[in-house]
């Protein structure tokens, strides 16, 4: 048997001892190894942690109560207003009050999950079933059927407030949903975070290797003497980078809505120009990024790091106002955050751009605040 | 042409010397050819003279302009090739130059003429398409000196512009920098070959930073008793070592 075939520890060892050396080597991929993991488990942590809470719901108690004579004695009923109070005890949901149509109005525009209305004859129909009657006292919702985890949260707060305030059992919750009536299935619901999901972290990984090779193949001394100038040739990465864009949110486009059949509720176009803005500003974050990697390697590492947290702040698992109260200032500045509620307005709620202007505008505002950042540290000659 | 005053470059990570009170004076169309041991200096030098790496004090002219902060009012005069061959290797040798050329302002019907001209005189003809990652280390040379003289700049930087290459080559590019400089174009190129750089005009001795003599190749081999420029420099370091 020739010896020198044989396995040798030893020399995987040596590997071993090489790569760690290498490691090593790069401060800035020590400090990733540690931070990474830290922010990430940090972030899903606090995210995770809390349940359901504070989801904003509107409702219009407009329950006159019962006053009655019975057995000699003066009954007086206001279950409505019992109703109201153990909602506004529940930290579940976060209560306003207010007319029901424009309660109704604030679940289409996105400001409250879900609209209640205790109707005017609520005690007393309460009453009768009670005392036998054949009714059953309702209780109108109407809801965001877009996220079907808070939905069933809100349906089980209202059955125990009610039940709990009142002793009564077997009311009625007429439910009915907004956009459209629909009631999206799991899948429709989540594409629009996937599609968000996919364009942040694939964008990200994709943009920062390509910027990031330049530093790697040693071409950027030599165009340091060239007459481009080093916003030329950001712009340029920026072009060739957007043209990748566009070939990623049609692919994303194609499988979630041409094989998973995706709803899209609103204009299809308006969709590819949100995914094309919202690419528009992972391209910039990359381009803004890569001014700090001196290697592929550790640009790589930045696109978990920024895509993982992206994920868990973004309203993608848990939504913004369930987060803990210190953290919900900083989703809002979480550019997916707003890819998920334009691809969520758009696909699910059939909003137009004017009810996404907002939305359009950060966006747009955070593409600029990387363009310039990006510009600002970006070097015109070699490290020193 | 090329100025260079009292260059100091500091690098900040270490504290290292790179360039230590540098003084150079190049004329137009000469072929000026710096040489020293690895880490003398020498591409330290080229990157400041070319705009690429700011000096930490001293003043470099080029062409009548300050560099590095004026370096892209006459990035277009001149042409670099780096001691890293500086090619994109994935992509394909004409694709290289189209992109340089591109960056030069060079229009297509120019480019053509120019770079068939070019790979004639390079002998790179019939490899137009070849990824630059299949050529050889001597091929990519030619092709990174390609892409520095395609806009026809008027002064040119070769760093270690020679390294790599056969003997065959070497003496024939060497006839191809003195047709250049014929025609007007100035030449600072590094070398650590030494006996290659007796065939420039003027050559420059470095060592740790610092230039250690200077004048025509034949001049300095009086001055120092020898035959060779390798020699000159080997009595430089010894007379050096003798001081400290």
């Amino acid at each position: 048997m020739r010896r020198g075939n044989q396995f040798s520890i030893r020399r995987s060892t040596a590997v071993a001892r090489r790569v760690l050396a290498q490691i090593r080597r790069d401060r800035r991929t020590v400090g990733m190894l540690v931070a990474m993991p830290a922010v990430v488990m940090l972030i899903f942590g606090f995210a995770l942690s809390g349940q359901v809470s504070h989801v904003p719901i509107a409702v219009d108690n407009q329950d006159n109560g019962y006053h009655a004579a019975l057995g000699g004695k003066n009954v007086s009923l206001q279950i409505g207003n019992q109703v109201l109070a153990a909602l506004q005890a529940n930290d579940a949901v976060s209560v306003v009050g207010g007319n029901y149509s424009t309660g109704k109005a604030g679940v289409d525009s996105g400001e409250y999950f879900a609209a209640v209305l205790i109707p005017s004859n609520f005690s007393q129909t309460a009453l009768t079933m009670a005392r036998g009657g054949n009714v059953t006292p309702a209780i109108q919702l109407y809801m965001d059927g877009t996220k079907p985890s808070i939905t069933t949260e809100v349906l089980a707060v209202l059955q125990s407030s009610v039940q709990n305030a009142s002793g009564i059992k077997g009311f009625r919750l007429v439910q009915q949903y907004a956009y459209g009536g629909v009631k999206f299935s799991g899948l429709d619901v989540s594409l629009p975070s996937v599609t968000a999901f996919v364009l942040t972290f694939l964008l990200l990984l994709i943009s920062l290797l390509t910027v990031s090779r330049e530093t790697t193949s040693g071409t950027l001394p030599r165009l340091y003497t060239t007459p481009l100038t080093a916003v030329e040739r950001l712009v340029g990465y920026t072009f060739a980078l957007l043209v990748v864009s566009i070939m990623m949110v049609v692919v994303v486009m194609a499988i979630g809505i041409g094989l998973f059949g995706a709803v899209v509720r609103g204009n299809l176009a308006l969709l590819f120009a949100a995914a094309i803005s919202y690419a528009l500003t992972q391209v910039l974050l990359a381009v803004f990024l890569s001014n700090f990697a001196r290697n592929e390697f550790q640009a790589v590492q930045l696109a978990p790091l920024i895509a993982l947290p992206s994920m868990a702040l973004s309203g993608m698992l848990v939504p913004i106002y369930s987060l803990p109260g210190w953290i919900q200032p900083v989703a809002r500045v979480i550019p997916m955050y707003y890819a998920n509620q334009l691809f969520e307005g758009i696909m699910l709620k059939g909003y137009g751009v004017s009810a996404l202007s907002l939305d359009f505008l950060a966006v747009v505002a955070m593409a600029a605040i990387f363009l310039a950042l990006a510009f600002s540290t970006v070097k015109d000659r070699m490290d020193e | 042409m090329i100025e260079v005053k009292d260059a100091v470059k500091v690098y900040k990570e270490g504290k290292i010397r790179a360039v230590d009170g540098l003084n150079l004076s190049i004329k137009k169309g000469e072929i000026y050819a710096l040489i020293g041991a690895n880490g003398s200096g020498k591409t330290t030098t080229v990157n400041m003279v070319t705009g690429a790496l700011a000096p930490t004090s001293g003043r470099i002219t080029v062409l009548g302009v300050d560099m590095p902060q004026h370096r892209h009012d006459i990035s277009r005069r001149i042409g670099v090739a780096p001691q890293e061959y500086s090619l994109y290797s994935d992509l394909t040798l004409e694709q290289n130059a189209r992109f340089f050329a591109r960056l030069y302002g060079i229009g297509s019907q120019d480019f053509e003429r120019r770079f068939a001209e070019l790979n004639e005189i390079l002998r790179l003809k019939g490899r137009e398409r070849s990824l630059v990652s299949n050529l050889s280390g001597g091929m990519k040379r030619r092709a990174s000196i390609e892409c520095a003289l395609l806009h026809e700049p008027e002064a040119v930087f070769f760093d270690e512009a020679t390294v790599g290459i056969d003997p065959v080559l070497r003496a024939f590019l060497w006839d191809y920098f003195r047709t250049l400089r014929s025609s007007g174009l100035t030449i600072l190129l590094t070398s650590h070959v030494m006996d290659e750089a007796g065939k420039a005009d003027r050559i420059g001795l470095m060592r740790a930073g610092k230039l250690v003599d200077e004048g025509e190749p034949g001049s300095l081999m009086a001055k120092h008793n020898v035959r060779s420029v390798e020699e000159v420099f080997l009595k430089l370091s010894e007379k050096e070592l003798g001081d400290a």
